[in-house]
């Protein structure tokens, strides 16, 4: 069991600050998505947790320990990073043959992961003639090689098939279900859906939102009142995201129904209607990465994220 | 032990891809452009006097700074695409040490480059002495000779490839590296030697020349020492900085 922990990790590139003060963990046994606009900051946290790049404060670890000082990083940890990460003259079988001998690992588990990414017909073509779900597949493999019980995935899914998204997915909840920590970015938000059991959300570097999904997706209200324009101005200056629903209704995020109720009561505004709603992870994402990200992130207490079964 | 199943990998990066046939092809090549020049060239008098003696014929052959030069490019190449192409991700992961995955790239390109400077010497001597019987002159280098300018090329293959290295971790960019060596070893040693005429004796033409026992500018200890620091420095400087930047 190997949680990672992002520790209020800062990275600036000249005076952009891409990564800021950031802070969470990664439990094991479970998928947990990482989510953010481009550019929010994702796959240069991902490069920091791996010591690919240097982070101005803070630190990122792998069960306490900096990947650096990982005795044996391929059976640790599998990553998939740069989409592209292949010469494009090696073969597929020769990529992961380069990576087997710097870890020391029997040419068998090439042949047995070649055949679990269903590549064994095209592994002595060369990378270069391979499509760009080839490519991930290889990818995928070369992550696979140590069989480590830590996967750090950075858009995984991309250029795969329905058939080989389907094939990620159930992998990946196999790793989790096993104790594996899967740490996933996607901007398949559809399938970080199906897949992750939490999230961590990133917007301009910053946390927005991190919790298990299926207690976040819970975490809105919907609320009916004639005074809308009123409750909206009051709800937001609380530090509530509120926007118009389908029917009409507002869409209160970031505050408790019960405190929604207090602060319209309080404020003598009249309800129609105030209840718990359950939000697409597209609604969410939206929500959370539109705003300006001034406000304090949405957060999942511990006790209800242990609730969300597997 | 686990160094050196770094530096298996990064043999095996090299054996890989069609790089070192590409440098294969271009040593027969040169082998072959000296063999013609022995069957069809002349002095300006018209006469062959440019192999007449074992002297002239080890000079004709001594191929140690031109192996310096091509395998700088070799590896500046082998190490640029690593950027290039994203492979260098991949190294780090498996080795995030990185001085240690440096220092194993290093160790595979210096044999990469002291096996080509070999091969391509010993193309050179077969082309010449299968060249030689078509002229009135037989190969008249000693086996000492022979000797000595094999293992002077290997010598200058493999600090050529370590330069190229090292110029290629600093820069990173294939374009950039290729054109770093040909400056550093072809373009800018003569313009050093137009401001500073003593720095004649310590350029890479000069010491390749000098270890290949067809020149006596300076002492063969210290053209040896001479190169090596030729190679080391950019190596060092290479290493420094994959320490200190972000890999991507």
């Amino acid at each position: 069991m190997l949680p990672l922990e992002i520790e209020h990790v800062t990275k600036r590139y000249g005076h952009e600050v891409v990564v800021d003060d950031l802070s969470f963990p990664v439990a094991p046994g479970r998928v947990t998505g990482f989510l953010g606009p481009n550019g929010a900051g994702k796959s240069t946290t991902m490069k920091i947790l791996l010591d690919l790049a240097s982070a101005d404060a803070g630190h990122a670890t792998i069960a306490g320990t900096r990947y650096r000082d990982l005795t044996d990083p391929a059976r640790t940890v599998g990553v998939v990073l740069e989409p592209n990460a292949f010469h494009p003259g090696r073969s597929g079988r020769n990529h992961l043959q380069v990576l087997a001998d710097g870890s020391g690992i029997p040419r068998t588990r090439i042949e047995e992961l070649l055949e679990t990414v269903q590549l064994s017909h095209a592994a002595d073509r060369h990378v270069g003639g391979y499509s760009l779900g080839m490519r991930q597949r290889l990818g995928i493999a070369a992550a696979l090689l140590g069989d480590p019980p830590v996967l750090v995935l950075d858009e995984p899914g991309n250029g795969l098939d329905p058939q080989g998204i389907r094939w990620l997915r159930d992998l990946l909840r196999a790793r989790a279900a096993a104790g594996g920590t899967v740490f996933v970015s996607s901007h398949l938000l559809a399938e970080v859906e199906h897949l992750a059991d939490e999230v961590v959300v990133i917007s301009k570097g910053r946390l927005v939102a991190t919790g298990a999904l299926a207690t976040l997706q819970k975490a809105g209200t919907s609320v009916r009142t004639p005074q809308g324009r009123r409750l909206t101005e009051l709800l937001q200056a609380a530090g509530a995201t509120v926007h118009n629903g389908p029917e009409g209704e507002l869409v209160v995020r970031g505050l408790r129904t019960t405190d929604i109720g207090d602060r319209a009561c309080a404020a003598g505004i009249v309800l129609h209607e105030l209840t718990p709603r359950a939000g697409s992870l597209e609604e969410l994402f939206l929500d959370w990465t539109s705003n300006d990200n001034s406000h304090p992130p949405t957060e999942v207490a511990e006790t209800e994220r242990q609730a969300v079964p597997l | 032990m686990t160094w050196l199943r770094l530096v298996r990998a990064e043999i095996r990066k090299l054996t890989t891809t069609k790089l070192p046939l590409g440098f294969l092809a271009v040593l027969v090549l040169i082998a072959g452009i000296d063999a013609a020049v022995v069957m069809f060239g002349t002095d300006m008098d018209g006469s062959k006097a440019f192999i007449a003696t074992a002297a002239d014929q080890q000079s004709l052959m001594a191929f140690a700074f031109n192996a310096m030069l091509g395998t700088g490019l070799f590896g500046a190449i082998a190490v640029a695409r690593e950027y290039g192409h994203n492979t260098v991700v991949p190294t780090y992961l498996t080795c995030p040490r990185r001085m240690r995955a440096g220092l194993a790239q290093l160790t595979a390109v210096l044999l990469g480059g002291a096996l080509l400077g070999l091969i391509g010497q010993g193309f050179i001597i077969a082309g010449v002495a299968l060249a030689l019987p078509s002229t009135e002159y037989g190969f008249l280098v000693t086996a000492g000779g022979v000797t000595q300018i094999l293992a002077a090329t290997t010598f200058a293959g493999a600090i050529g490839a370590v330069l190229g290295a090292g110029l290629g971790a600093v820069i990173r960019n294939l374009g950039g590296a290729v054109t770093a060596v040909v400056l550093a070893l072809f373009m800018i040693p003569p313009l050093v030697v137009q401001l500073f005429s003593d720095a004649a004796s310590w350029i890479p033409p000069t010491l390749g020349a000098v270890i290949s026992g067809v020149s006596t500018d300076v002492n063969t200890w210290a053209a040896l020492t001479a190169l090596l620091t030729w190679g080391v420095l950019p190596a060092a400087a290479g290493l420094l900085l994959v320490q200190r930047r972000d890999v991507v």
